[in-house]
């Protein structure tokens, strides 16, 4: 646990600050424009959920590591290395989130707890994908594919997600409650892919 | 030991045959090949190859307006450009990821001609995306339905978007050294557009890049009122003032880079200014002409003494509207089967492709309303159009009908059809075939009863000919105004029909 608490300075340097608040602020940006006119409240849940997006690119880059090759032979296993990055996180994920939400004028805010849940979703995403980038490759920086990887999902979900099991419904559809289940499950599956490949491998891939 | 050197060092590449040229063209080769088989590309253009084939023949099915064609193939590319944006972003700031930048300046060409070469890359993205468009639109038209005048301006929207997204990238990628700042402005772009193409700002909603009117209207194609031709003069500029910016902020500071940085800025402004000015007087003054006084610009061709008329675009369509007009009076009995009809085409242009006003119902005798649009339901509809004109002489009266005469006016709107239920079920509103339902026309609907319906369905299950004989011996009595359904089943000889018989 010492050993733990002794790691909180140098992770918190590693961890790549610049591009989470650039995402951050881009979030924001985009959450600002809830407030640019009538037109702009009636799209506030699009707007929220891009800001979400945004972050959750931001995110993807949270376990980026040029060291990692270096720092794989310390005696602190993975999995707490990266809970730690989390835990450095995720104070700055729910203030970013606060005030994105505080943005968005208060009668065209959608209902918060649901909203949450899906940017909740978004980012544990985010992190899993780049959890399992490190898994299952050798890259240091897992950040672009990953977020790119993060940008085509959404798109295509956008575009192809199948009615049956809508994710990205507006607020008064019937189906919203629905939708929300889906999106615990999705954060739920999230969370324990995450888990699992935060875990190092016990062999590492040979490559000549 | 140390060397002094009087004159510095000049570039090898200056002395070679071709110049620096030739390497840039050799680096953009590469770099094409490496861009075009980055995965977000080839994802991107497998998504949007196999969208659009899908898609394909699903809006118009085999009759295309080709002034509507061109601007179906605008919207998909954006995938592609998004995609390159990422992967030019990211191959532009290969060196500086991998730390080779240093390694790379003592090499024959400095960054800006590297960035040139990433540029040329962008443009053989859009290059693809081009024979891609030109596929989709060769194939609509050459369905042998097509008809109208595709526009080169609307064409070049899909790869000129690529172009653009693709060197804004490029030119990310030379402001800000750092992976994450493509996928933000990938968001931004996606979420931007989302967010201006939802408010109606008018004329400003042409700086986006596409520019969709959400609307199922067809309209001649000089009434469109669409600035393609300035709009794609404007993405032009855009795109290559951002990709020669991207040239001089990587340090290629030349007369001809500012000129051109000139040049194209001035294009934008030229193409950005000339398509926000609205419709001209011109444009309104044809709308108002073609929706009301269509006759003015129209042309007509006499087929088996019926008349057609139609906007010059739609001329070769006269043969399909004759072969269904034939149909119809085939099954007619007594005057109607020899009496001609005047088919007019018509729109209604003046509120744009963004209004979608009902047209009214002509008052001319035997005068008949055809739409811009052809195939699928818009046959039955037509059909039923030229059974009620037959039977109560002008469209007025016919779209006015609310008796009996319903039950031979749909036997002559469907019952030539290879499926007559299927077509009754295309031409009503609910898709029914049981019921009370309205009846779609180009005009004003029709609305048929329970009771009519049950004595049509009698109707359409007796053998064909039978059913036809049996409409044409009491053609008389069963196209008398006031006629109940009931009354018309006893005429047909079939069985009394049981529900409600009362029109709305």
């Amino acid at each position: 646990m010492p050993v733990t608490r002794q790691l909180v300075l140098p992770v918190h340097r590693t961890v790549p600050w610049g591009a989470v608040g650039a995402a951050g602020a881009a979030g924001l940006l985009l959450a600002a424009l809830t407030r640019t006119g009538e037109t702009a409240e009636r799209l506030s849940l699009y707007l929220l959920r891009a800001a979400i997006l945004a972050f959750a690119v931001g995110l993807a880059f949270l376990l980026d590591d040029p060291a990692r090759h270096t720092t794989a032979a310390v005696p602190t296993p993975r999995p707490v290395r990266v809970a730690l990055r989390v835990a450095l996180a995720v104070p700055a994920a729910a203030a970013w989130w606060t005030v994105a939400l505080l943005l968005v004028p208060q009668g065209a805010r959608p209902p918060v707890g649901d909203i949450t849940l899906e940017a909740g979703a978004a980012f544990v995403l985010a992190v899993a994908g780049a959890a399992a980038a490190v898994r299952f490759s050798e890259v240091a920086r897992p950040g672009p594919p990953v977020s790119g990887g993060l940008l085509a999902t959404a798109v295509l979900a956008l575009l192809f997600w199948p009615g049956r099991w809508a994710l990205f419904v507006p607020v008064e559809d019937e189906r919203w409650a629905a939708a929300h289940d889906r999106w615990a499950v999705v954060l739920a599956g999230a969370v324990v892919f995450g888990a699992v490949c935060a875990v190092e491998p016990v062999r590492r891939r040979i490559r000549f | 030991m140390t060397a002094v050197v009087e004159k510095p060092a000049v570039s090898g590449t200056l002395e070679e045959p071709g110049g620096p040229r030739k390497a840039v063209l050799a680096l953009a080769l590469f770099e094409s090949r490496r861009l075009l088989t980055r995965i977000p590309v080839l994802v991107a253009f497998a998504v949007y190859v196999g969208w659009t084939v899908w898609r394909s023949g699903k809006a118009w099915g085999d009759y295309p307006a080709l002034q509507d064609a061109d601007r179906a193939t605008q919207g998909a590319p954006m995938l592609i450009g998004l995609a390159v944006l990422l992967s030019v972003n990211s191959a532009a700031l290969r060196s500086h990821r991998h730390g080779t930048e240093q390694l790379l300046t003592v090499l024959v060409l400095p960054r800006w001609r590297r960035t040139a070469a990433h540029a040329l890359s962008v443009v053989a993205a859009a290059l693809l995306t081009a024979v891609c468009v030109a596929g989709q639109f060769g194939r609509e038209a050459l369905r042998p339905g097509a008809i109208g005048h595709g526009s080169v301006g609307e064409l070049l929207v899909g790869p000129l978007t690529v172009l653009l997204f693709g060197l804004a990238g490029l030119l990310m990628a030379g402001l800000v050294r750092s992976a994450v700042a493509a996928p933000l402005l990938v968001v931004l772009f996606l979420f931007l557009f989302l967010f201006f193409s939802g408010m109606d700002y008018g004329a400003a909603l042409w700086l986006l890049p596409v520019v969709e009117d959400a609307t199922s209207n067809t309209l001649p194609s000089d009434l469109l009122g669409r600035p393609a031709a300035w709009h794609a003069l404007y993405l032009a500029g855009l795109a290559l003032s951002l990709g020669l910016l991207a040239l001089l902020v990587a340090g290629g500071r030349k007369p001809a880079v500012f000129a051109g940085v000139a040049g194209t800025l001035a294009m934008t402004l030229v193409g950005g200014v000339a398509q926000s000015a609205g419709d001209s007087p011109e444009l309104v003054r044809a709308r108002e002409r073609a929706s009301v006084h269509p006759e003015q610009v129209q042309s007509c061709v006499r087929r088996d003494g019926s008349t057609y008329c139609a906007f010059p675009e739609w001329e070769p369509r006269v043969g399909d509207w004759a072969r269904v007009v034939d149909r119809v009076r085939s099954l007619a009995g007594g005057g109607a089967h020899e009496q001609d009809v005047v088919v007019r085409q018509r729109v209604e242009a003046r509120y744009g492709l963004s209004g979608d006003a009902a047209l009214e119902s002509l008052k001319r005798p035997h005068e008949v309303t055809v739409g811009t649009q052809w195939g699928g339901n818009r046959v039955p509809e037509f059909s039923a159009a030229v059974a009620g004109v037959l039977i109560a002489g002008d469209e007025k009266a016919a779209t006015s009908i609310c008796d009996g005469r319903i039950v031979p006016l749909m036997w002559l709107a469907v019952g030539w059809e290879s499926d007559p239920l299927d077509a009754l079920r295309r031409v009503r509103l609910n898709d029914t075939v049981t019921g009370s339902d309205s009846v779609l026309q180009p005009t004003d609907g029709l609305y048929m009863t329970e009771a009519q319906t049950e004595v049509l369905r009698a109707l359409l299950d007796l053998p064909r000919a039978e059913a036809g004989a049996r409409v044409k011996d009491r053609w008389v009595e069963l196209t008398a105004p006031k006629i109940t359904a009931a009354r018309a089943a006893e005429l047909l000889g079939l069985p009394a029909p049981e529900g409600e018989d009362k029109c709305l």
